[in-house]
């Protein structure tokens, strides 16, 4: 019998009528299997076992096979920097080992998932490619990974998605864009990584760990469960859970301790002017209708609403407008100008939610920045010359973190952020950390007055309180 | 939005692109974005603008690398913060001095490194080309080879511009239809005429097929020699196991193939987005006046066949011939011979004409031929070839050697052998 990969799926060559996990292909007349049965289909032929990978005529084959399917590397890598896996990280790598390499490890949001996806990457020995949900993360793993592998392989870490198309030994990409290549690339990877693995479960990336032959896997969430109980899905794709750490058992380990400071701004009158006037069509609108806004049912039945009538749409226009002078308004320049001044010897990270209020700052004060339109490249480069001290300030509209590739700053400035309450709290939790011989971390909140910010600004130190008393 | 809606909102965005050449990418997208601001049609503009920009090329225009300048900017930045607006004394020229410093260095002026910073964003790319019409100096050799150009220009007469939203609306349509194809799960085709371009296409595009010939009237026949036309359903190698919208975008990525039939018709199962237990059935036929923008390819794929299909018209038989008439299912691919032979009695011979071909492409043919069940299959064959009778399987018999071209009289006298009586076969 002969595997053959063939477009996400595996091809068996003059297979025996008993072969397991097939199915009878009447358009090509073989038999044809999904491709992660790989494994499985080598086991049933005895040819599969775990700590040299090839097993030997003295073992006896229980079917003979011929492998044409594989077509990933064996790698040995180590991590460059040597950092010492905490208690659970390390039970979690061995748990995951004792599975043969092939399951789920659940760990709280902020407890160095990355860096267990280092050691797994180290630990297999063969090609990897990891899956985020985002191009944020996957940006993330690409600088974790170049730092940590990055001189031992001889290709770049591999890209795939965000513009990018560029497979490597590593190779990181998204969700959509692995459903999109994953029947093309399948064979080249022997360990899945799969980071959120939660989202996994959707009908669609369910085939992502389908059509490929990975004998390896990892998934990694801190949520596994889904409201639609698909998860039980993931177990037979991916593996079982093999370990799960609580949140409370981390809890406050790692959260660093900082000073919160609260600035406001007026409009300039002009601003007011622009502002009030589209506030005032964006109120009218929602006043006139009956639907509260401020709850999540209300909200959607407004957006249903923009879809069809025309007050509607331009009501929805007014609050974006109205939102984006609150959040760009330019006396907010002014004292960024004085936090700079007074923070300049110390190592700054400013957030803004905008691109072009990221550009135009950088423009303005010359500061290194990363937003989502920053090519993976140049922000491993970025964030690795801002770690290294040759850059002490960084502007970005990008939401930095859930990984150990953020260096540290002592100040934050927040310029307009997102009013999530989850990744706010994550934002400030793992970025600022005091500097040795200072005060507490600041992060600063710069918001304008009488404007939408300051209810968003409300609700979001409300959200880091709640999640801090959990 | 009525049809002459559409047909305004087409020529308005079709002005918009031309009056933007040579602007930046940022300022077109914002004139786009307030066509929509009280408008609910707005997924039809942006629909119909997205149609429009990929007609278009736009450039960075920087004497140095964008990224190359910016870097330099940051590293001399870092030695000099703070760099602030509002300065106290000492500091006032910090920000002014780090620009000169790096235009000095780079050679260029303190506008070019200030603009040419953030040259390479999205948005402060230049539009140079929309269509055909191209901004002065643009440089056609250095752009990519674009797909499918536009007719006409700003500057011609009124009828052209009508051509091109002719043109956009065209393209709408079948991009709206493609969209819904994106969550298809199965593809049933039927087609009557154009088979070796349909199932070029169908192998380009990476989708498999069960393939059935049928009459006039769609209905399933035994024998290609009874085919009209051709009935395949296309998916791909996982359906085997469950219903997929994998093959979604390669069968919209097949659907522009279609309007190139004279006659055809669609059908295809919708999955619903995230329970495949839910689907609808979409379905399209010639008559619903889609546009296709792909190519049909050569008629003839080599001077033998176009020659020989032109000393046909010229000689005096009765035996009639048809280009690519027949499809043979081979499993993973078709074959498709070059001609049918067909008597006015019924009578019919399928004529494969082996050329001037590589050793390789002659290995898979001959694969190929083999494969083939049909006794009235004939073969003509270059003696040149370095291939045998035997080679030919039990299609041995049937082969017609030839040296430089080939004589209709001896295809004829082929098919006279070889030809089946379709009548007798039906019975």
């Amino acid at each position: 019998m002969r595997l053959e990969f063939d477009d996400g799926t595996l091809v068996l060559h003059d297979a025996p009528e008993t072969v397991p996990y097939a199915e009878w292909d009447d358009r090509v007349d073989e038999y044809r299997a999904q491709a992660y049965r790989y494994r499985a289909l080598l086991d049933w032929a005895g040819h599969w076992t775990e700590d040299d990978r090839q097993a030997t005529l003295q073992d006896g084959f229980t079917h003979d096979i011929e492998d044409a399917a594989r077509a990933y590397p064996d790698l040995a890598l180590t991590p460059a920097l040597q950092i010492e896996p905490r208690d659970y990280q390390q039970a979690a790598l061995d748990a995951w080992r004792a599975h043969d390499r092939q399951g789920s490890v659940i760990l709280p949001t902020g407890s160095g998932k990355t860096f267990l996806g280092l050691q797994a990457i180290a630990d297999a020995g063969v090609s990897a490619l990891v899956v985020t949900p985002t191009i944020d993360l996957m940006n993330q793993w690409h600088a974790t990974l170049t730092n940590a592998f990055g001189d031992q392989l001889t290709d770049d870490i591999g890209v795939l998605g965000g513009g990018s198309h560029e497979i490597g030994a590593v190779t990181v990409t998204t969700y959509d864009s692995a459903y999109r290549y994953i029947d093309e690339y399948g064979d080249q990877f022997g360990l899945l990584i799969t980071d959120e693995t939660h989202h996994l479960a959707a009908e669609t990336y369910l085939q992502i760990p389908e059509m490929t032959i990975a004998p390896y896997r990892l998934g990694l969430t801190a949520t596994y469960e889904r409201a639609d109980g698909r998860e039980e899905l993931l177990e037979d794709r991916m593996g079982p859970v093999v370990y799960e750490e609580a949140v409370g058992n981390l809890a406050g380990e790692f959260l660093s301790e900082y000073e919160t400071i609260q600035m406001s701004v007026e409009l300039t009158s002009e601003e007011r002017t622009e502002y009030d006037e589209e506030y005032q069509i964006y109120r009218d609108y929602v006043d006139s209708h009956d639907f509260d806004i401020w709850k999540e049912q209300g909200y959607a039945e407004f957006l249903k609403r923009t879809s069809y009538d025309p007050h509607g749409r331009r009501a929805l226009v007014a609050k974006q407008r109205a939102e984006r002078i609150a959040r760009t308004a330019t006396k907010k320049l002014d004292t960024l100008d004085n936090l700079l001044k007074r923070h300049h010897d110390d190592r700054v990270i400013v957030f803004t939610a905008n691109n072009d209020f990221a550009y135009d700052i950088s423009r303005e004060f010359i500061l290194p920045c990363i937003t989502h339109q920053t090519d993976t490249d140049e922000r491993t480069e970025i964030l690795d010359r801002f770690r290294s001290g040759e850059y002490s300030m960084l502007a970005t509209s990008q939401v930095l973190d859930e990984g150990i590739d953020v260096p540290a700053a002592n100040v934050g400035i927040i310029l307009s952020g997102s009013a999530s309450k989850r990744q706010y709290a994550q934002r400030l939790g793992r970025i600022l950390r005091p500097t040795d011989d200072r005060q507490p971390a600041r992060l600063y909140e710069i918001i304008t007055t009488d404007t939408m910010e300051t209810y968003v600004s409300q609700r979001r130190r409300d959200g880091v309180k709640s999640s801090a008393d959990s | 939005m009525s049809d002459e809606q559409y047909r305004e909102t087409a020529a308005t965005l079709i002005d918009l692109f031309e009056t933007h050449l040579g602007e930046p990418k940022g300022d077109l997208e914002a004139a786009i974005d307030e066509l929509t601001v009280d408008d609910t049609d707005y997924k039809i503009v942006q629909g119909l603008a997205k149609l429009l920009t990929d007609e278009c090329e736009f450039e960075q225009q920087a004497a140095v690398d964008p990224r190359e300048i910016r870097q330099r900017l940051f590293e001399r930045a870092n030695d000099r913060y703070p760099i602030v607006r509002q300065p106290t004394l000492g500091e006032d020229t910090q920000k002014l001095e780090v620009y000169s410093a790096v235009a000095d260095e780079l050679g260029i002026s303190l506008e070019a490194c200030y603009r040419g910073m953030y040259a390479d964003l999205d948005h402060n790319k230049r539009l140079v080309r929309f269509g055909e019409q191209t901004v002065d100096g643009y440089d056609e050799d250095a752009s990519d080879t674009s797909t499918t150009k536009l007719t006409g220009n700003s500057k011609q007469a009124y009828d052209q511009t009508e051509q091109t939203v002719d043109w956009l609306l065209a393209r709408y349509n079948l991009a709206l239809a493609q969209a819904v194809l994106y969550d298809a799960s199965e593809m049933r085709i039927r087609v009557w005429d154009h088979f070796g371009t349909v199932f070029s296409y169908v192998k380009l595009f990476g989708l498999m097929h069960r393939i059935y010939p049928i009459d006039a009237d769609g209905t399933r026949v035994d024998s290609t020699d009874d085919a009209a036309g051709y009935e395949a359903e296309l998916d791909g190698p996982a359906s085997l196991f469950r219903k997929s919208q994998k093959y979604g975008i390669r069968m919209a990525n097949f659907l522009p193939t279609l309007p190139l039939c004279d006659r055809w018709e669609m059908n295809a199962e919708i999955l619903d987005d995230e329970s495949t237990s839910n689907s609808h059935q979409f379905t399209l036929d010639h008559t619903d006046g889609l546009v296709s923008h792909y190519s049909t390819g050569q008629r003839f794929d080599s001077d033998i066949e176009r020659t020989l299909a032109r000393k046909w018209e010229r000689a005096n038989t009765e035996w009639e011939l048809q280009r690519e008439d027949d499809v043979f299912d081979l499993g993973d691919e078709v074959m498709i011979p070059d001609f049918a032979i067909e008597h006015p009695n019924g009578r019919r011979a399928i004529l494969e004409i082996v050329g001037f071909w590589t050793p390789e492409y002659l290995a898979s043919k001959l694969t190929k031929i083999r494969q083939v069940e049909a006794d009235n299959f004939v073969l003509a064959v270059s003696e040149r070839l370095d291939c045998a009778g035997e080679d030919f399987g039990d299609a041995a018999d049937r082969v017609l050697w030839f040296k430089t071209g080939i004589h209709v009289y001896d295809v004829v006298e082929l098919a006279e052998a070889y030809a089946s009586n379709t009548e007798m076969d039906r019975s």
